[in-house]
This record gives C-alpha cells, sequence and structure tokens, in this order.
C-alpha cells in the first residue's frame, strides 16, 4: 500500500504506523463535569464500523515524523486523501 | 585524573571496501547538527544563516550549500533541518553555532549516526536492492536527501554527487548496514 505524504510524495506503507480513527483527535475537554466518565468512554472505546469512507491517524515514523490523516475506503483501502494532522487538527480548534 | 584513557572511534573503524565499479566507505569527516527551528522565528533564523554563511532553508527533500560549499542543510522535516558540515572535532554544536550565528536550537548528533559513503558507475544498482526511494537521477536529483527503511533500518540518504550517495543510520546499526550493503554488492555485481 503506498500513501502519498503531502510533504514527501508516495511512500511505502512500511514507513508509517496505524494510530485508528480521529476520533482520537476530539478528546473531551469537560472532565470535571458529570457528564465526563460517559463522553470519555465514548472517546475511548466507542467506534462507528463504516462500510466506506473512514479517517484515520497515521504516524511516518521512519520518515519525517509527521503525523497524517489518511481518508481511506474500508471497503477497497483505496487511499482518496491524505493530509498533515496538524492542519487537520487546526481547523477543528485543537492544537497550536 | 582518571586510570583510563578514551580513545576516540568512529562507528565502523574507518571502513572501506573497493568493488568492481562501486566503492563503499565510511565518512568521517563529517560532523551532524540539528538545527530546530521554531515556527515564529524561522525567517529571523534564515536570515542571520544567509548573512553569516550564504544559506537558505532548503525545500523539503532537498539541500542547500554555504557560500564556501563547508555546510549542507538538509530538510527531513518540517520545523528542523541537518546541518552536514566537515568538522571533526569533538565541539561541533558550538562549531556550527558560532558559524550561524542564528537565534536556532543546536543539537549535536554527530556520534550518534554512522555514515557510509557508496559511490562509483554501479553505486545505484546496488543500492536499488535494498532502498525503496525512487533513485532515478531525475526524481532524486544531485542534494536530494530522504529519510527511509532499507533492510528494517531507518536510514538517511543523501545524493551528494553524480554517483555518490551518503547513507545515515543509527551509530549501533552500521555494521548492519555495512553488511545489508555487502550483500547486494555481491548479489548485483
Amino acid at each position: 500500500m503506498i500513501i502519498n505524504h503531502p510533504l514527501l510524495g508516495p511512500r511505502d506503507s512500511e514507513e508509517f504506523v496505524y494510530l485508528g480513527s480521529t476520533d482520537l483527535i476530539d478528546r473531551p475537554t469537560n472532565w470535571e463535569k458529570s457528564a465526563a466518565a460517559e463522553d470519555f468512554h465514548q472517546y475511548q472505546y466507542i467506534r462507528e464500523n463504516i462500510a466506506g469512507d473512514i479517517q484515520e491517524l497515521w504516524y511516518h515514523e521512519q520518515g519525517d515524523q509527521s503525523w497524517l490523516v489518511v481518508t481511506r475506503s474500508t471497503l477497497t483501502h483505496e487511499i482518496s486523501n491524505v493530509e498533515l494532522a496538524q492542519d487537520f487538527s487546526r481547523v477543528k480548534g485543537r492544537g497550536k | 585524573m582518571s586510570d583510563y584513557e578514551l580513545i576516540k572511534e568512529s562507528p565502523l573503524g574507518g571502513a572501506e571496501h573497493e568493488f568492481d565499479g562501486v566503492t563503499v566507505a565510511e565518512v568521517i569527516d563529517q560532523s551532524l547538527v540539528m538545527v530546530a527551528l521554531p515556527r515564529d522565528r524561522a525567517v529571523d533564523i534564515e536570515s542571520a544563516m544567509g548573512e553569516s554563511c550564504g544559506l537558505s532553508i532548503p525545500a523539503m527533500g532537498q539541500s542547500t550549500k554555504s557560500s564556501d560549499a563547508s555546510v549542507t542543510l538538509w530538510r527531513l522535516q518540517k520545523n528542523q533541518v541537518l546541518a552536514y558540515f566537515s568538522y571533526d572535532g569533538d565541539d561541533a554544536e558550538v562549531n556550527l553555532a558560532e558559524r550561524f550565528d542564528a537565534p536556532a536550537y543546536y543539537t549535536d548528533q554527530s556520534d550518534t549516526w554512522g555514515m557510509i559513503r557508496v559511490s562509483g558507475e554501479r553505486s545505484r544498482d546496488v543500492l536499488e536492492r535494498i532502498c525503496p526511494i525512487d533513485l532515478d537521477p531525475s526524481v532524486f536529483t544531485l542534494g536530494s536527501v530522504s529519510r527511509t527503511v532499507m533492510e528494517h533500518i531507518g536510514t538517511i540518504i543523501f545524493r551528494d554527487g553524480d554517483d555518490s550517495y551518503v547513507l545515515l543510520t543509527m551509530r549501533s546499526f552500521s555494521r548492519s548496514m555495512l553488511h545489508a550493503i555487502e550483500v547486494s554488492v555481491k548479489n548485483v555485481l
């Protein structure tokens, strides 16, 4: 499988480490509220099992050490989009 | 005064092997310093480097040379560059910081990497067996640099001549890397 890195071009997936869904970016911020236990349970364990495009986090460990958001179809493994997780998070108002 | 004296030794003890059309040799006269570029100061750093050494910050996967050609900057990551320069003293970090005179963060990496140069007219034939990067001369142009995996070893590859490539691996992997290259030479030649 080839991942088309936005800065470095096409790279073999052997260079990357897979983390999981981009849901992990949306860590709840209401840890002091009563709803926190349920929210963190959702954040940690509950995932949609989508047949189609999903967004997931990949880490370019054997490369430039960047985190990427890869849009991949679970039906065909076709990768339709790759972007830097840094940019993806900033759009969501996360990170610096 | 201690009873022991430490003797400086390069990772491969200066290994050099000649084959038909390929030379594999350790690089021992270069130092390596990481230069971190804080986002809000990258512009100041670049102009200071430009003034002191005639250097600019290269594009991703590319390199730039100082006006006296002694320092090469490699861009492997978004927010940092590696300086590869002629120096074999023990204080590479101080030496480079003085040469640059730029407000960046410097970290000496010289002794943590083993450097091996693969050169000669058949160097690409040898490397294409172990390197997943496209080394076609029109793609991996002179001065290109990349970090990848060769034989399961994280490796930086830099093209420093028409038929010359420098491979860097973490120091403890140097012998494994040298072995991988030698096996590839035997398979190809």
